[in-house]
């Protein structure tokens, strides 16, 4: 712990020991770097086809999900022809898991309601076989033109890209979308694996600045949902205020909203705190998820399905 | 389809059964493709629905190179076949001289039976029309 303590700030230590009972070694795989991972985009490519293609890389298929990959030697995978017509996607591994919980289905209609840069809306665009509608929206102008370009790459002929104020969208398309997906703009502990200079500009103050913009996207985004709607809550950060109690608020907002069970068969994942910093929260909040990097070898993430009763 | 759409679609012998599902759409410039649920979808004014097909000019069109990376995989015509040097050197951006048995104008670039791009021929003269981004090594 001493050593941890020196890398971590004693605040990030203290907050997270209170609630994953094996911290140091969430810890230490914190400071590991990630290993690169990869998704094959099924609207281009068979997942056989890129295998061979990329034969030289030596790519190990995750235990949970059969079109991700990792590398051990991952460097100039940027580079490649594969990933230029867009072949494969370079895709963090726990950032392809909200798609898959979701589940969206060929035909539907799903809004991402903070889609940039891409990566889930081109996964779900894939999982819907390039049919129906993904209405696809970020704010910043320039995260939007990551997002462009993503889709464009990927092939998706079934994306509409927004760039509107995400609960202005929610209420424009109140009522009509069979799944919405909620991957939050948040304070991103998650990315401290990627980007060890993240760690830098922690601080609980800027954890604070999220919970209200998450909570107005989670309430625009349950009321997008058809009745028998699901939706998906995600972030890739570990704060309790940024996860739990965003949905909590939600809870209390719209009682009636059904918080599913979350499994990927391979994937561990594990129920957050039941309570934070004296809130405590409802017993169907329990049934959230969040993916540890000591888990899997991933950076955290928090997934939460919702669902709006018929 | 529109007419100027099925124009780009008859250059590279792509069948009609490549639009199943798909619907065409114009502005003054721009020719997008996309899914009917994309291209009729009201409830706000997306910034851009679907991909773009093609550029439109008075006297000519010119094919995407992301358009066609998804709908020219069954083009039979007007295509040549790169080796991975070739490949390389076009999506970076080179020229290459070389002798090709289709029409000059623009052609599409497949690599290991993909499409990689979009060129331009004019015999012995291929010119790259695929956007750079990174270079590829």
């Amino acid at each position: 712990m001493t050593t941890l303590s020196r890398v971590f700030p004693k605040e990030f230590v203290e907050r997270y020991s209170q609630f994953i009972p094996d911290s140091d070694a969430f810890l230490d795989a914190m400071q590991r770097p990630l290993k690169r991972t990869f998704r094959v985009n099924t609207l281009k490519a068979t997942r056989e086809r890129v295998l061979d293609l990329l034969a030289d890389l030596r790519p190990e298929p995750l235990p949970w999900y059969d079109l991700g990959f990792s590398l051990d030697a991952g460097e100039g995978l940027g580079k490649r022809i594969e990933h230029f017509i867009g072949l494969i996607y370079v895709q963090e591994a726990a950032s392809m898991a909200p798609p898959l919980v979701l589940d969206p289905q060929p035909g539907e209609r799903v809004l991402d309601m903070a889609a940039a840069p891409g990566s889930k809306t081109t996964e779900m665009s894939a999982m819907m076989q390039n049919t129906g509608i993904i209405i696809a929206n970020d704010p910043s102008p320039t995260r939007v033109r990551g997002l462009l370009g993503n889709v464009d790459r990927a092939g998706c002929l079934n994306v509409a890209v927004c760039r509107m104020d995400g609960p202005g969208l929610g209420r424009a398309v109140v009522g009509t979308c069979d799944k919405v997906l909620v991957d939050a703009p948040c304070s991103s502990e998650g990315t401290i694996r990627k980007s060890p200079q993240a760690l830098a500009h922690w601080s609980v103050a800027a954890i604070e600045r999220f919970p209200s913009i998450q909570k107005r996207l989670i309430l625009a985004g349950y009321h997008a949902l058809r009745p028998g709607g699901q939706m998906v809550y995600s972030t890739c950060t570990v704060a309790p205020e940024e996860n739990e109690a965003v949905v909590t608020h939600l809870l209390q907002r719209q009682p009636e909203a059904e918080v599913c069970e979350v499994n990927l068969p391979g994937l561990v994942m594990r129920p957050g705190p039941v309570e934070w910093e004296r809130e405590r929260f409802p017993d169907a909040v329990q049934r959230c998820r969040r993916i540890l990097p000591q888990d899997n070898d991933t950076e955290p993430f928090f997934v939460a399905l919702i669902r709006r009763p018929a | 389809m529109t007419k100027r759409a099925r124009e780009v679609f008859e250059r590279f012998g792509i069948s009609k059964d490549a639009f199943a599902g798909l619907q065409a759409l114009e502005d003054q410039e721009t020719i997008f493709v996309g899914t009917h649920e994309v291209m009729e979808f009201d409830a706000v004014r997306p910034m851009r629905r679907g991909i773009r097909l093609a550029r439109m000019y008075p006297y000519s069109l010119k094919p995407t190179t992301f358009g066609m990376q998804v709908l020219g995989m069954q083009a039979t015509r007007n295509v040549i076949e790169l080796n991975d040097e070739q490949a390389k050197r076009l999506i970076n951006g080179e020229s290459l001289n070389i002798e090709a048995d289709v029409e000059n104008g623009f052609v599409l670039l497949k690599w290991q039976g993909f499409v990689a791009g979009v060129g331009f021929y004019k015999r012995p003269v291929l010119k790259s029309q695929i956007p750079r981004f990174r270079p590829v090594e």
